[in-house]
């Protein structure tokens, strides 16, 4: 990851002062949520939203083409997987847009300089900082504005003078007796600290800082999808840690966090061998995730707030490499969701199968212009403050 | 005691081992720095303390029994077995061994040729991996690399297994030359496709870690790549690249990002030039003996592994006779570092990644179980004041402590369990200065 490591350290907080903050400060209804979801490994898009119709498709990928009856045709050209149901019901439902074709100009196959163009929104030369990170750079000082879950900190909340925060997986125990007592001094910087010094003294203050509204936010149910019905092939996400993400996500956003990025991920994309089942089991677990915590933004009365965006760093080879699996490739579709999505229809021209760069799909729609739409229309800043230079749009959104 | 001394041996003892056993920093010390260096920089022909571990008892398993039989309950329980004995194996090795720099460059091996388990599945090659880099450890690049890309446990991760002739597979191509031999942009999209023709032909059963030629899956055609032309096999091709002046740039360029600094670049040419015939102890040496060990900025964070084994070390701990064992992987899932498993094929990510309130949480319930087993008998034996707390930073290799960690540290001098679990928790242990 080309900017992960940048100079700038993550203002580390706890979710005691992002519920307290909820509390004290809650984000005004009507402010609109970003929620990032980052497919690392490369998703095949061909797979994903698929040519069906195409002969060349099923041509080229013998024994990996999804078969006509395990998808579920959007239009006469294209369909999604079939473990994509939940994804379907938004789609019919208006609330699910996919942007064709995405990728950048000079494709680069490695997964590591790829993702970090994509999380530095900078194809062009490397850049140290994330483009979430740079909207921070375009606010006031506020840790909890953008959340990544997991353990380490994503490079897109990396800016140049703000920092996005993390936060854990599982529920967070704290502490007592001496002990805490002891430790919660740890956590006060001290005037030889050097940086890396600071940030751990500040993790530890924030670890000691949990108050007793913590574990009960923690422990109580996430919010009831109240908006749909159960879907087929729901259960396939119930387990995986997208849902666990976006369960804690979707407690914070209804205890009222005045977080306006949250930034989730799910891994396991790199499909060199033995893609079907994989690829499949995978995309039915963020279709149901993101469909689940869709609907429970309606049950928190956030889904005229909340968009969802989905990518992963790259598609993947046109042709099929042989070992039941492809090899790194270009462009991919993008997913925009939620009620304010102009959805239920395409964006960005379908990559053509019969014209293809060095076997790879062509890119018909720059990345650039989903970010400059989410900039611009979702964190209302001007695009250009965030990427330099860049113009244009997609009209994705209910304005 | 002169304090830049003390700095510079903290981070000799720990970047280039994993932290000192007792009594070990203020012998060093007592030499003076030049002596310390050559002495971490040995290591000695036989390690007692390392050659006391046993190693796993590792059999080939077989390929998975079907799904729902019975035979797979019995199977699975084999296989997860296997794995912990082999992760723990590893982690009594590096908390055990009387001499820090052996193990310590098998872990940064491990993390520049990151394989990982989730997709081997089986112990056996993992665990021939992990000989192999430690055998090559301090030898010749050219060797370690000539072995890596046709090792088992790498052809299987790296889907080298299916790639013939007919059906290539760039995976192994590319990220042998991407991440383990040349660096992004010094080849381009053209030589990964024929690089992926030249490693054709090699299969591996990976529950037993064998591999084999079959020359008729092999592309034999002469192929051309990186300025060159003719008939290549895998070895060959590793040679050659190897021989690149891109991979005398990329090799440095990794180590100071794991040892010195994973912010600042490497600029100092006699790094450069202590690799040019690819001999990793003059590169190792080199970077130890730079002016950057004694640059203030160089700070970096223990990663959980570093962590771990640091404090086992000065405590007396061997991993895997904690209770319920398997416990310490455990811990070590949960603050994203689990040996032989890195995250992708990219390694593990390296100092403020690892610092937040999740690791922080995890690293004080982690303390509390490894202390169970600790000794204290090199603090206890110093008088509870001041001494006490200077006797702890020499116990635990931490150059100074900041006033704010002694003014906590005072309150816990009389229970010498507490004192530890201040220290091992504090930004002065956690981050190695």
């Amino acid at each position: 990851m080309g900017v992960s490591g940048a100079g700038a350290i993550a203002t580390q907080l706890s979710i005691a002062d992002i519920v307290h903050a909820g509390q004290t400060r809650p984000l005004p209804s009507g402010t609109p949520i970003l929620v990032v979801v980052t497919l690392y490994g490369g998703n095949d898009g061909l797979n994903t939203v698929i040519p069906h119709t195409d002969p060349i498709y099923k041509a080229s990928r013998p024994g990996i083409y999804v078969p006509d009856s395990q998808l579920i045709p959007l239009d006469s050209e294209l369909a999604l997987n079939g473990t994509m149901t939940g994804f379907k019901t938004l789609w019919d439902a208006g609330d699910l847009a996919i942007v064709r074709g995405v990728g950048y100009p000079t494709p680069d196959l490695s997964h590591f300089t790829s993702m970090a163009i994509w999380q530095s929104a900078s194809p062009d030369e490397s850049q140290r900082t994330g483009w979430i990170g740079r909207w921070l750079d375009t606010q006031s000082h506020d840790p909890m504005q953008a959340i990544g879950l997991g353990s380490v900190l994503p490079p897109l909340l990396v800016g140049e003078n703000e920092v996005g925060s993390v936060l854990p997986l599982g529920g967070l125990v704290i502490p007592s007796g001496t002990t805490s007592y002891d430790l919660h001094k740890l956590g006060s910087k001290d005037p030889s600290d050097g940086p890396l010094q600071a940030a751990a003294a500040t993790a530890i203050n924030d670890l000691l800082g949990l108050s007793k509204n913590l574990t009960p936010i923690l422990k109580m149910p996430a919010p009831q999808p109240d908006n749909l019905p159960t879907q087929a092939g729901g259960s396939f996400g119930s387990d995986s840690s997208l849902s666990q993400q976006l369960d804690i996500v979707a407690k914070l956003i209804a205890a009222q966090a005045p977080t306006k990025v949250w930034a989730v991920s799910l891994g396991g994309f790199d499909t060199h061998a033995d893609e079907v089942k994989g690829q499949s089991t995978l995309l039915g677990t963020v279709s149901s995730a993101i469909t689940r915590f869709i609907g429970q933004m309606h049950g928190s009365n956030r889904q005229n707030d909340v968009i969802v965006l989905v990518h992963s760093e790259f598609g993947r080879r046109v042709a099929a490499n042989g070992t039941q699996g492809t090899d790194h490739g270009t462009a991919g579709p993008v997913f925009v969701i939620g009620n304010g999505v102009d959805g239920g229809k395409f964006y960005g021209e379908e990559p053509s199968l019969s014209k293809l760069v060095d076997g790879n799909l062509a890119v018909t729609t720059d990345f650039r212009d989903i970010y400059a739409t989410l900039i611009e229309d979702v964190l209302k800043v001007p695009a250009e403050q965030v990427i330099p230079g860049w113009k244009t749009k997609l009209p994705l959104l209910l304005v | 005691m002169n304090t830049a001394n003390r700095l510079e041996l903290s981070r000799l003892i720990h970047r280039f081992g994993f932290g000192p056993k007792p009594g070990e920093y203020a012998a060093l010390l007592a030499t003076g720095i030049t002596t310390a260096r050559t002495t971490v920089l040995t290591p000695p022909a036989v390690d007692a303390g390392a050659q006391a571990i046993t190693p796993p008892t590792l059999t080939d398993l077989g390929d998975y029994p079907p799904q729902k039989s019975a035979a797979l309950v019995d199977f699975q329980k084999a296989r997860q077995d296997q794995i912990l004995q082999t992760q723990l194996w590893w982690l009594d090795r590096m908390a055990s061994a009387d001499h820090g720099l052996q193990e310590r460059m098998t872990w940064f091996w491990h993390g520049h040729w990151a394989t990982a388990l989730g997709k081997v599945q089986y112990a056996l090659p993992m665990y021939n991996q992990n000989q192999l880099l430690r055998t090559t450890a301090l030898g010749n690049f050219k060797d370690q690399a000539r072995a890596m890309i046709v090792d088992s446990a790498m052809l299987f991760w790296l889907d080298g297994n299916s790639n013939t002739d007919k059906s290539p597979n760039e995976n192994l191509a590319r990220e042998f030359m991407e991440l383990f031999t040349l660096g992004v942009g010094s080849y381009t999209e053209n030589d990964v496709q024929t690089v992926a023709k030249a490693l054709t032909g090699y299969r591996t059963v990976r529950s037993a870690g064998t591999v084999s030629f079959n020359p008729k899956q092999h592309y034999s055609q002469p192929i051309t790549f990186l300025g060159t032309t003719g008939v290549f096999d895998a070895p060959a091709i590793s040679d050659y690249i190897t021989s690149l002046p891109a991979n005398a740039q990329y090799i440095p360029h990794r180590m100071w990002y794991r040892f010195i600094s994973s912010t600042s670049p490497l600029l100092d040419q006699s790094v450069y030039d202590a690799f040019a015939n690819r001999d990793i102890h003059f590169l190792v040496t080199a970077l130890a003996s730079s002016n950057a060990m004694s640059n203030p900025l160089h700070s970096q964070v223990k990663a959980p592994v570093d962590w771990f084994v640091s404090v086992c070390r000065a405590l007396q701990v061997t991993p895997s006779t904690l209770p319920i064992n398997s416990n310490v992987i455990r811990y070590l899932v949960a603050m994203g570092q689990e040996p032989m498993n890195p995250p992708n094929v990219g390694g593990w990510p390296a100092d403020e990644a690892w610092i937040n309130i999740s690791s922080a949480q995890t690293r004080l319930a982690f303390s509390q179980y490894i202390l169970q087993k600790a000794r204290f008998d090199s603090i206890t034996a110093v008088a509870a004041d001041d001494h006490r707390i200077d006797a702890l930073a020499d116990l635990l290799g931490v150059a100074q402590w900041s006033e704010r960690t002694k003014s906590v540290l005072r309150t816990a001098l009389n229970d010498p369990k507490q004192m530890v679990l201040i220290a091992i928790n504090s930004p002065d242990y956690v981050v190695n200065a």
